[in-house]
């Protein structure tokens, strides 16, 4: 049986999306929450991140023992403003079909604050919007944490906490 | 999200024409000014006007290809109004659903 998706996705429809947020927080401590697994799990439904942070290298994303979610290639690492990283995503047989698109992070500081924006392009015409549509919930919860140090429930990452919920 | 962020929003969103450009953002994201202004019934200062309300507020963010300046609908604020008014009515009813659906699968 499909998976029901218990979530709204809005906008970002096209094979390029866009999504921005400010937080107040350094960019030292942003690019950290970005690339250390442990932090990336609070507030990435659960989902750490693994990898030497080297241009060229590899990454794998997944909830361990339950669920590989995307793997690529990290094309450029220039920490703390910009990392540019191919996505395959692996967590049910639909995205998987849907290959090899791009994630660029950048980090930009703004007084107190910093912008992160996040494209997500080179998707296929009529791209599945499982592939981008968890990124307002991540991005939202990131935000939370690094402001106040705790974990923000959406829909996604109440979903994802079960691990049947994925696939 | 801060309360002066939020007003901002909040008053991007009160305009029926800027909702109509998000709407038009909607079906096509990554349009320009040009294309904008020529989907729209507006002046191009029109559309200028009400797209630099909306990239104030967060609504829309661009990115430049060549010399071409796209503007995307970013989703973001909207998801921080509904992670604060509408999420803590989703978390009993995301797990209610879950309940419902495992209960359906296994009778097949």
């Amino acid at each position: 049986m499909e998976q029901e998706q218990l979530y709204t996705v809005v906008g970002g429809r096209g094979t390029m999306t866009v999504f921005e947020i400010y937080i107040k927080t350094t960019p030292e401590r942003l690019w950290e929450a970005i690339t250390d697994g442990e932090m990336r799990k609070k507030y990435s439904f659960g989902v750490g991140v693994e990898s030497d942070w080297t241009e060229g290298s590899g990454y794998k994303a997944a909830v361990p023992g339950v669920v590989d979610v995307s793997s690529g290639e990290n094309v450029e690492v220039d920490p703390p403003r910009r990392l540019v990283q191919t996505f395959s995503a692996h967590w049910s047989e639909d995205v998987e079909r849907e290959g090899t698109s791009r994630v660029t992070w950048e980090i930009e500081p703004v007084g107190s604050s910093c912008r992160l924006q996040v494209t997500h392009d080179q998707l296929g015409e009529a791209a599945n919007n499982q592939l981008w549509g968890g990124w307002p919930m991540i991005l939202s919860g990131l935000k939370t944490l690094l402001e106040t140090g705790e974990l923000l429930d959406t829909p996604g990452s109440l979903m994802y906490a079960k691990a049947e919920s994925w696939g | 999200m801060i309360s002066g962020v939020m007003d901002e929003v909040f008053k991007a969103l009160a305009d029926p024409t800027r909702r109509e450009l998000l709407d038009e953002l909607f079906r096509e994201d990554g349009q320009s000014l040009g294309t904008l202004e020529a989907r729209l019934p507006m002046s191009r200062f029109g559309v200028m006007k009400h797209l630099k309300v909306l990239e104030a507020a967060g609504l829309v963010t661009t990115r430049k290809r060549g010399r071409e300046k796209l503007h995307f609908l970013n989703p973001v604020p909207i998801q921080q109004i509904h992670d604060r008014w509408v999420a803590k009515y989703a978390a009993p009813w995301a797990s209610a659903l879950g309940a419902l659906k495992d209960e359906l699968e296994e009778d097949m």
